[in-house]
């Protein structure tokens, strides 16, 4: 049958499997990213990972993993210079965000046999990701999963209220955490939708359920929600009208996202 | 419970706060009063420990719990979040306790499952009062937090809070520009322009003993008994 050709193909399993476990962390923690304000940062640190994509084509050695790696070093690095008020952070953010793309290009230029496109981390490439890849991704969303579960009160309050939280102990382990829960969330999404879209997945999700949800949690769910449909349906949509996945996830959630503003005019 | 000697505070080269001595005791209402940029916010993160003095000693009593209740509570307004939520980010989880603080403020069980945002500002400012008094407080330190409130629910609060000092035996640090109140609730008070100007009674503040502090000159506008000198 037409509809189920989709499953017989092992690269369209892993791409639905992986989108699945992506969606459900990404909606998840865009809820305390967009509430907390650091939209921005989670763009920044997307970008720092072309670092690592380009150390990975440099050295022929899987951007991935090392992508994963810069951006726990940059949101760490991001962490302590935004400790330091002598410089505006969304201003460091940028220089942060441009350095990481330029040397993402010198690196992947320098590597002459280069067979990884840059473009896959740029815009995503979620057909091709490997066996080995998928279950670090599965790893990693169930890792930023239960600790968003496990560690829910101190982020909450993190988000809402930052300057109470800070008289509060070990407040500063809980801003390090957060960091690095950003950047793991970014190792994921750096192929399953690329690094120049990844905010989607973070933002336009927690967005839509702003409209519905009366609370945190009922926001939460109605995201997890909202990324789901528009995985699976940007997946299916690469696979059926052979269109770039990563462009029709993001345009299915900005389509989600215009319904639910319609409603606010009903 | 706080005692400080000749506390200095210098940060990127800029001298914020000298030779600053005061003390603080149990079961006190301590006002802290000084115009803007005298190091009042300073002063109390020293005091909440996010910064370490640089010349001078700041003793606080070992395991003190503080409760604080923030300048501008900046609870992200975009998302709503249940009062119950707000209560919880003091790390108590006990419902029971919840409701006890909750009465304890004035307000009944039923705010508990509220939208904090959809609460009146006095509302809120009670439910952030409570959260402070979650955690048992020894000292609960208030920085400037009725601003933008209006007149008759902050004499509410200022109401509230003398109760929770004379009833709980509550020490209290309460920061704020309007010093008719603080004169009218305080124990003593504190006048901070980057030095500490002694602490002092109330009456006498209010008589202009301390000329030489700053915001003396808009006391002098409020308050009746120095009309009454001129």
């Amino acid at each position: 049958m037409f509809l189920l050709d989709v499953f017989q193909y092992e690269f369209m399993n892993r791409a639905l499997v992986v989108g699945f476990f992506t969606a459900i962390c990404t909606a998840m923690l865009g809820n305390f990213v967009v509430t907390a304000r650091q939209a921005v940062i989670s763009d920044m640190l997307a970008h720092t990972a072309l670092v690592g994509v380009g150390l990975g084509i440099f050295w022929q050695l899987s951007p991935t993993y090392l992508a994963t790696c810069t951006t726990v070093i940059a949101a760490l690095i991001l962490w302590w210079l935004s400790r330091r008020k002598d410089q505006a952070p969304e201003a460091i953010s940028m220089l942060l965000l441009t350095g990481g793309l330029a040397t993402a290009l010198l690196l992947t230029h320098l590597q002459k046999d280069n067979y990884i496109p840059l473009s896959a981390y740029l815009f995503g490439s979620i057909l091709t990701i490997t066996e080995n890849e998928v279950w670090f991704f599965i790893t990693s969303s169930i890792m930023i999963v239960c600790v968003l579960i496990f560690c829910w009160t101190p982020l909450l309050t993190y988000v809402f209220d930052s300057d109470y939280f800070r008289t509060q102990p070990y407040a500063m382990v809980y801003e390090i955490l957060f960091m690095i829960l950003i950047a793991l969330a970014v190792g994921v999404g750096l192929k399953v939708i690329g690094g120049l879209l990844l905010g989607a997945l973070l933002v336009i999700p927690v967005l839509t359920a702003q409209a519905f949800g009366r609370s945190f949690r009922q926001n939460i769910l109605i995201s997890i929600f909202v990324n789901l449909l528009a995985v699976t349906t940007g997946v299916l949509a690469s696979f059926y009208l052979d269109v770039p996945a990563s462009s029709a996830i993001v345009l299915s959630l900005i389509s989600l996202y215009t319904i639910s503003r319609l409603k606010s005019f009903i | 419970m706080i005692r400080s000697e000749k506390l200095g505070l210098v940060r990127d080269g800029n001298v914020i706060l000298d030779d600053v001595s005061f003390s603080i005791s149990k079961g006190e209402y301590v006002g802290l009063i000084g115009p803007n940029g005298a190091g009042k916010s300073s002063l109390i993160k020293l005091i909440l420990g996010f910064f370490k003095p640089t010349t001078g000693s700041l003793t606080i009593k070992p395991k003190i719990q503080f409760g604080y209740v923030p300048q501008n509570f900046s609870l992200s307004s975009v998302v709503p979040i249940s009062v119950k939520e707000v209560l919880m980010m003091s790390g108590v989880k006990n419902q029971d306790q919840f409701m006890l603080k909750l009465e304890g403020v004035g307000l009944d069980q039923h705010f508990l499952t509220k939208n904090f945002h959809q609460l009146s500002g006095g509302q809120q400012q009670r439910v952030i009062i409570a959260r402070a008094l979650c955690s048992d407080p020894d000292l609960i330190v208030f920085d400037e937090p009725l601003n933008g409130i209006d007149y008759e629910t902050k004499l509410s609060i200022y109401d509230l809070l003398f109760n929770l000092n004379k009833t709980k035996k509550l020490t209290i640090l309460f920061v704020s520009h309007e010093v008719d109140q603080i004169i009218a609730h305080c124990d003593h008070i504190l006048c901070l322009n980057r030095t500490m100007h002694t602490g002092c009674h109330p009456l006498d503040f209010a008589k202009g003993i301390i000329t030489d502090c700053p915001v003396l000159d808009n006391v002098s506008q409020t308050l009746p008994v120095h009309h009454h000198h001129n």
